[in-house]
């Protein structure tokens, strides 16, 4: 794996709009996505993993805004395009996968016209003959025969709808798909299926994906890296063996617990206490103290950063020595 | 009466019901939703109608006490065996009975009775709650309709009661609160109520937690299994979700395309399995583990169409074991091992 | 932190939510927050409700904003918006003793005064007014004098006055700017007091009046009235027939729902106004029959609104869960089908009210449907349309009512709407 960053996102902030007031569904957060990996995004619903994904292509509209944060997609700052060049590059260099396959595909348009067009659009100089043959290779590669390319979405069943939505990432050869829940709405076999092809494309493109997932198995199945998002927080972030071997987070000790493992015997599922704070009103300090077991003073009045605990494994816990002293360096600053 | 070498198989260590009679019989069930109707269309077809056949001949029982499993993947028609055992549709052919009682010979009227007796709690909780009733009116509802001996007060005093009894305290705050104003998880809860307050026998679980948010899911399994012990209830668990069917269910069936394959004590299903495309399930279910990571490639092919299933064994087109004869002649149901049975010509080669 | 523990754990009821705190904030508050939340439609929303409660209160109260009886000739005819009549006022010869109109009063054996006025004009209703008034006044007085004079009319204000010169009567009552123009052509004649009638017009006509004189703006104000009352009671008629219809239609279905369905189709399919006019003509004109004319024109709105949406709520997870605990039909149409479709019954509702004034007026403009006397801005239309050279103000006035009135009720009905949708609200 390359240490190579394909996205840098620097402390994000997406505020949205409510009856309440304004509500940070993304908080501050800050990740790094490696060249050519599969790093996991996982998080309970509304701890702003979706709206970190659609965050990095700028898709936001209406209420929800970007306010603060840099995002470093190969070499450059997205931030500071304009917002019409955008389109230029979700599609091209960003792809992205959405869970319900029923309603990201245009039912009136074939799936052949779907790559062509997304093709001619990007490659204007790309011929109608070559784009179909590109089209058909592709599909071909993601196990669809290519006689299929000439029929409408809903003559497909789920599993291939999702298999069609990467095939348009791979037709401008994208160097980043983002995946936001897609196997939620296929059934377990099909999932494992896609599963597995997401890592074929991996190795065969060198492609880098970012897994959004609340389905902390899926991320175990194929990710190198795992990331644990938790009220609009980053908390943990590391090597998907080191992680799952030794959660340094309290939420991510708790939430890896929690989770049912068809392998294990005799368990009795394990719960945590509480639930997930309302963003309108986070509590102050670090968000998951409310819930957590070790919490001390500290973590009621200050909000951890998160920093390496060891290796390559961070979290945002004032649990750890190296958290506290970067906390105690900006005090002498 | 069976004979009882079901006894300790069935039994969770520490459940106190080890009664094993049948409070559901379901014998040959199928249900076919026909696609077209009219004069027109069966002139066009030639008399052939075409159907889904979503449950096709299906035939198990469910004892009293036990959470029985019933598992399998979109199209398996599991959600819509959920219903015909309550009579939420009408078979096409077969029947369903419910404690000694055939369903089918019960007048419309006997029937709306009997539902105080069998209860359903849908996937999900949102839309399975009237958004213009209150909490308090949606329990009620049913206990109004069927414990007509209570007065308002006392039917008030039960529904704060069977409240309380899912963990929603206190409950004469949640009373008067509507739908929108409270969780997913807490919905779940007041949905568990409404089928709690006639003191069921049975209760249809179909995917009863899978809207919910993971931290939230073993709250209620854990409320569920409570709840069983409580008002000695038994469940028909409908799931696709086979890593928590694990946590609860004592047997379990899997279905796919509208016909069992394989049923039998959970234990034994999970690691005696004795069919191959159950085995492809267990196989395809994600572990949150990475030191353990899927080896076993998948069968190939999607679930075929539901109007037109292959012929023979539905499952032969994507079967690693299938011969020629799978692909004409239908495996029965039968039992390989004690208790456990399954349909597949050639089970005894997944014998361990 | 427990693992499958003996205590079910406790679940608080939402206190720290914002939406309860959102509760324990004031309406009024809620209602200026929710400003940011909705944008324009908010504003659509508040802006044409403050026009909706206005339009409702000058109906129910037009007296008290409508200076002028709307049937009554108070003044000149084609007086332009915001002109002030000329206040009349007597005129009588250098020799005569009289000053005020009372002077002229005679007892029965004396010969009644004449008393000049120019056609047209408002001095003739203004000295008929003042006459009666004190005639009244002063009938029971001792003396036997009475007021009663002959009135002349001539074409113009020189006849008139000429008549007073010559002797044939024995006072005028022109406008005062009129005799203030023409008196040093008149040296005989001087001013007396102004005649106590025009203290009626003193107000003045803030929208002109019309071809026989009578005040548009006072027309305006009754005519909401009208335009009110039919397009509540039409829109409520047809709800009153169209909601039941299509909820049974879309519960009971089969060849009953088609059988209604055919039915409401074509009467939908009819074009509204040439319905409503044949029904008109064959009622009669009067109020009752155009309210019946026009709810029978909006019955199928709400037949198929009802029944759309009877049939997809029919098919809502919680109408099965309704089944499934044992419901009859009745209760389940009654207490879970019926509460989820009404909202959207409300909001076209408004649209409604506003499409049959709308159609309301048209009739009244096409002179079906209502009486002449009574005031409708759809008879004020037809009637400025003679006019519109001259008098652009008779039509102008009633049409810009008529769409004001019209758009704060779409504008309210299409705001609810978008606010109200069930899709946006969400937890």
């Amino acid at each position: 794996m390359h240490d190579d960053i394909l996205y840098s996102i620097r402390k994000l902030v997406v505020e949205y709009t409510t009856r309440a007031g304004a509500v940070k569904a993304v908080d501050d957060v800050s990740l790094d996505i490696r060249r050519g990996e599969i790093i996991g995004l996982v998080g309970e619903s509304g701890c702003g993993k979706s709206t970190l994904g659609k965050a990095l292509m700028r898709l936001h509209t209406g209420p929800a805004k970007i306010t603060e944060g840099e995002l470093w997609f190969d070499g450059r700052d997205l931030m500071t395009l304009p917002i019409e060049e955008m389109p230029e590059i979700r599609g091209a260099e960003i792809g992205m996968v959405f869970q319900d396959p029923m309603t990201s595909l245009n039912p009136v348009q074939r799936i052949l016209d779907h790559l062509t067009e997304t093709i001619q659009t990007h490659e204007p100089e790309v011929s109608d003959a070559d784009a179909r043959t590109r089209a058909e290779e592709l599909i071909e590669r993601l196990g669809i025969r290519k006689e299929r390319i000439t029929e409408y979405p809903h003559q497909m069943s789920g599993g291939m709808r999702q298999r069609v939505m990467i095939s348009l990432a791979l037709a401008l050869r994208a160097k980043l798909v983002i995946a936001d829940e897609p196997t939620t709405s296929l059934d377990v076999i099909v999932e494992a299926k896609f599963l597995d092809l997401l890592k074929e494309l991996q190795k065969e493109f060198g492609l880098t994906i970012l897994l959004i997932t609340h389905n902390i198995g899926v991320v175990a199945e194929i990710s190198d890296r795992i990331a644990v998002m938790y009220a609009a927080k980053m908390m943990e972030v590391g090597d998907v063996n080191d992680v799952f071997a030794q959660p340094k987070h309290p939420y991510t000790q708790g939430l890896l617990r929690s989770v049912p493992n068809i392998l294990l015997d005799g368990a009795e599922l394990y719960k945590m206490a509480g639930a997930p704070p309302d963003l309108s009103h986070p509590p102050s300090g670090c968000r998951f103290h409310t819930r957590c077991p070790f919490v001390m003073d500290i973590c009621r009045e200050e909000v951890p950063p998160l920093e390496a605990i060891e290796g390559a494994q961070s979290a945002a816990c004032w649990l750890y020595p190296s958290v506290m002293a970067k906390r105690l360096e900006k005090e002498h600053a | 009466m069976h004979e009882s070498t079901t006894m300790g198989i069935n039994a969770i260590p520490g459940d106190k019901s080890t009664n094993t009679e049948e409070l559901v019989q379901v014998e040959h069930l199928r249900k076919y939703f026909p696609l077209q109707s009219g004069l027109f269309a069966t002139l066009l077809t030639r008399g052939q109608i075409q159907a889904v056949k979503a449950v096709d001949d299906v035939s198990f029982n469910i004892h009293k006490g036990e959470v029985f499993g019933l598992a399998g993947e979109s199209g398996s028609g599991k959600s819509t065996v959920g219903r015909l055992v309550l009579r939420l549709l009408e078979p096409t052919t077969g029947k369903v009975i419910f404690d000694g009682i055939d369903l089918s010979s019960l007048s419309s009227e006997e029937m709306r009775r009997m539902r105080s007796r069998m209860q359903i709690v849908f996937q999900d909780p949102l839309a399975s709650l009237n958004p213009r009733m209150t909490l308090g009116m949606a329990i009620d509802h049913p206990a109004r309709i069927h414990l007509t001996d209570l007065s308002p007060d006392q039917r008030r005093k039960r529904v704060i009661d069977i409240l309380s009894a899912v963990g929603m305290n206190p409950a004469n705050v949640f009373y008067d609160l509507y739908p929108h104003q409270i969780s997913g998880g807490q919905r779940q809860r007041v949905v568990l109520a409404r089928a709690l307050v006639t003191n069921p026998a049975l209760i249809v679980a179909d995917e009863p937690i899978a809207m919910a948010d993971v931290s939230v899911r073993a709250l209620l399994l854990d409320l569920m299994m409570r709840l069983k012990k409580e008002f000695d209830l038994t469940y028909l668990f409908i799931t696709h979700d086979l890593a928590t069917a694990k946590y609860v269910c004592n047997r379990i069936a899997i279905m796919y395309l509208g016909k069992l394959c394989e049923v039998g004590p959970l234990a034994d299903v999970y690691q005696h399995t004795i069919h191959p495309y159950t085995r492809a399930l267990l196989e395809a279910v994600p572990v949150p583990d990475p030191t353990r990571r899927r080896k076993e490639p998948m069968p190939p092919g999607e679930i075929p169409n539901a109007i037109n299933p292959p012929p023979g064994c539905h499952f032969h087109p994507r079967c690693p074991m299938a011969r020629t004869n799978c692909s004409v002649d239908e495996p029965t149901l039968r039992e390989l091992r004690p208790n456990h049975s399954t349909a597949c010509h050639y089970a005894e080669e997944l014998l361990k | 932190m427990d693992n499958i523990g003996e205590h079910p754990p406790e679940i608080t009821p939402p206190t720290e939510t914002w939406e309860v705190e959102l509760q324990k904030v004031s309406i009024v508050r809620r209602i200026l927050n929710s400003r940011k939340w909705y944008g324009a439609d908010w504003w659509f929303v508040a802006v044409s409700s403050v026009l909706v409660v206005i339009f409702i209160i000058i109906a129910i109260f037009p007296s008290l904003f409508a200076p002028y009886d709307p049937s009554a000739l108070v003044g000149p005819s084609f007086l332009a918006p915001g002109a002030y009549p000329p206040v009349p006022e007597l005129i009588v010869s250098n020799t005569s003793s009289a000053n005020s109109l009372k002077d002229l009063a005679v007892t029965s054996d004396q010969p009644r005064p004449t008393i000049s006025v120019v056609q047209g004009g408002n001095s003739a209703g203004a000295l008929n007014d003042a006459a009666k008034e004190i005639d009244n006044q002063i009938k029971n007085e001792s003396g036997g004098l009475r007021l009663r004079p002959v009135i002349d009319r001539y074409a113009t204000v020189e006849e008139a006055l000429q008549a007073v010169v010559d002797g044939k009567d024995t006072a005028a009552v022109v406008g005062s700017d009129e005799f203030v123009r023409l008196k040093a052509q008149y040296p005989t004649l001087r001013e007396g007091e102004s005649i106590a009638g025009g203290a009626k017009t003193a107000g003045g006509f803030l929208l002109g009046t019309n071809d026989i004189g009578q005040d548009v703006w006072s027309r305006l104000l009754w005519g909401t009235r009208v335009a009110l009352i039919i397009g509540f009671s039409s829109s409520l008629l047809s709800l009153i027939i169209g909601v039941p219809l299509g909820l049974m239609a879309a519960f009971i279905g089969g060849s009953f729902d088609r059988l209604m369905s055919l039915l409401m189709d074509s009467m939908y399919a009819f074009p509204g106004l040439i319905l409503a006019i044949a029904i008109t003509a064959v009622l009669g004109p009067s109020v009752i029959n155009v309210i019946v004319a026009i709810a029978v024109l909006y019955i199928p709105t709400y037949y198929r609104m009802v029944r759309g949406q009877t049939l997809a709520v029919k098919e809502d997870v919680y109408v099965e869960a309704a089944r499934s605990i044992g419901a009859r039909s009745r209760e389940i149409l009654q207490r879970y089908i019926f509460p989820n479709v009404i909202p959207s019954v409300a909001i076209i509702f408004s649209v409604n009210v506003a499409d049959a004034i709308l159609t309301g007026a048209g009739l009244a403009f096409l002179g079906l449907g209502l009486p002449p006397t009574i005031p409708d801005w759809g008879i004020d239309l037809a009637r400025g349309q003679r006019f519109i050279q001259n008098a652009w103000w008779l039509i102008t006035f009633p049409g810009l009512t008529i769409l004001l009135v019209v758009l704060a009720f779409t504008l309210m009905g299409e705001g609810l709407m978008e606010i109200f949708n069930p899709k946006l609200r969400e937890r």
